[in-house]
């Protein structure tokens, strides 16, 4: 039947192109993988060659246009980058300058149109970190895509050009959320040099934008800037955005400065539940046990988050835990299970059955609330 | 006429191995490589080494477990740890097992040689 012939053929068509397709996969396999085997032995002997121009300054074996443009010979060189610290450095910029390196990844950064090429131009140039590539970094840190930002930003973080600082913060405030927090990984990479423009950046945008302001300030928190303390404490003083002041509180016990402790315990007894947690966790940071007297005050709150803030805080303070047994005879209930919570988040319930056969141990009262709840 | 020294580069980093392999040869070294921690601990224990370069984070068995297999079997060869980890604990650690120096990656070539020459 004609019908039937028909299908037979259609039926010998689909294999045998469903067979092309897969013998056309197959090769386009086997050429990649022999692509990146010969890709790896030419970045093998290009660190060969890289280590005798960097162990002997003199070395006159060429490095000719062909090598120079070799995408392993980029992969050798990053490589090399990055095992190698000091005066190394300058000699293995002197090479790269020499060969038009940065110039070649520039051109790729500013005019392909290949997003993979641009992409691969923008790592090679954050790897390298030459001074040469930072206004190209500069300029592409309002690229069009995402992760070419990341790089750029990485990469002026690397060269520390400073001038970037400004540059990054200010793009707190448009940049996407994944972006701007890579962003405040990078300005960790500047160190104390960011604090200013990061508080600066926060006491101009606090009233128009809570996220940008929050993240800068976190990132402020890592720096671990002690200059930061006093313009936080000011802030403080400001009317702000619930996400800006847990933020701020955090920084300050993150900075761990004493000066933070009365505007903190004041904020025990704030009337968002929110601040008065973050204010007892932040009295944790700063170490001082005069705090603890608030705290335990704060173990009674009517939020449970509070309380248990307040405990945590107590335990991480010098005879914090003294402190937390004593609790466990509070009149008030609420208080002594927080006090007991935060003692078995230290490891002190362990400790007491560890020891509970050797009895008299200061233990006993925990074991005991834990008894009453039915716990032990 | 003197023999060459030799040394062990066990690093599972391929350009720490090139650079070192390059950098000691044409110093005059007689240069192996190990590029993982188990080969490292074959190759040591083989003997005949005067100086034994140890990266901490390998493949197989750790820097700082190698020396230690060493120091309990009683072999007695300068290690140099050579290590991206940052931490003065690792250092610590490495000299209580025994190494003799310690250098953190990245690294400057000039400096690591003359601690290279001070123990060989």
């Amino acid at each position: 039947m004609p019908s039937d012939s028909l299908l037979q053929v259609a039926v010998l068509v689909i294999f045998t192109v469903n067979a092309l397709l897969l013998m056309a996969l197959v090769i386009l396999k086997v050429i990649h993988r022999r692509r990146m085997h010969d890709h790896d032995a030419r970045r093998k002997s290009y660190l060969g060659l890289l280590s005798r121009c960097l162990s002997f300054p003199n070395n006159t074996e060429p490095i000719t246009e062909a090598i120079a443009e070799d995408p392993a010979f980029l992969d050798a060189l990053i490589d090399m980058r990055n095992a190698i610290s000091g005066d190394e450095v300058s000699t293995l910029h002197r090479i790269v300058n020499r060969h038009g390196v940065i110039e070649r990844q520039r051109r790729h950064l500013d005019s392909s149109w290949l997003l993979g090429r641009r992409l691969r131009a923008a790592v090679a140039l954050a790897e390298l970190g030459d001074e040469l590539s930072a206004d190209t970094l500069m300029a592409h840190l309002d690229d069009r895509e995402p992760e070419i930002r990341i790089q750029c930003a990485r990469g002026l973080g690397r060269i520390r050009w400073t001038p970037a600082i400004d540059e990054i913060v200010s793009r707190f405030k448009e940049e996407i959320p994944w972006v701007r927090v890579r962003f405040s990984d990078t300005l960790l990479g500047f160190g104390t040099k960011a604090t200013w423009p990061l508080l600066a950046y926060v006491k101009i945008n606090h009233r128009f934008d809570h996220r940008g302001p929050a993240l800068a300030l976190r990132t402020i928190a890592q720096v671990q800037d002690d200059q930061a303390v006093g313009p936080l404490l000011e802030l403080l003083d400001e009317r702000l955005h619930l996400e800006v002041e847990l933020a701020t509180i955090e920084t300050l016990g993150e900075l761990g400065s004493p000066e933070a402790l009365p505007p903190l315990e004041q904020r025990l007894r704030a009337s968002r539940w929110e601040i008065r947690a973050k204010a007892a966790s932040s009295l944790g940071g700063l170490g001082d046990p005069s705090a603890i007297p608030h705290l335990v005050e704060a173990m009674r709150d009517e939020s449970w988050w509070v309380r248990r803030s307040a405990a945590g805080a107590i335990a991480r303070l010098p005879d914090g835990v003294a402190a937390l047994y004593q609790s466990l005879d509070d009149e008030d209930p609420y208080a002594a299970d927080a006090a007991a919570e935060a003692l078995i988040d230290v490891g002190e319930l362990v400790s007491a059955r560890r020891r509970a056969d050797q009895g008299g141990s200061r233990h006993e009262p925990l074991l005991a609330h834990m008894r009453g709840k039915g716990n032990s | 006429m003197s023999e060459k020294k030799r040394i062990l580069v066990a690093d599972d980093s391929e350009t720490i191995r090139a650079l070192l392999q390059t950098a000691l040869e044409s110093a005059g070294y007689e240069v192996d490589v190990a590029k993982d921690g188990l080969s490292a601990y074959e190759l040591g224990s083989a003997g005949g080494y005067d100086l034994i370069i140890l990266d901490q984070l390998m493949p197989g068995l750790l820097g700082l477990d190698v020396i230690t297999r060493w120091h309990e079997e009683g072999m007695d060869v300068p290690v140099l740890m050579l290590t991206g980890v940052d931490d003065d604990r690792t250092a610590v650690e490495s000299f209580d097992r025994g190494a003799v120096d310690f250098v953190r990656k990245p690294f400057r070539i000039t400096e690591l040689m003359a601690r290279i020459k001070m123990q060989t």
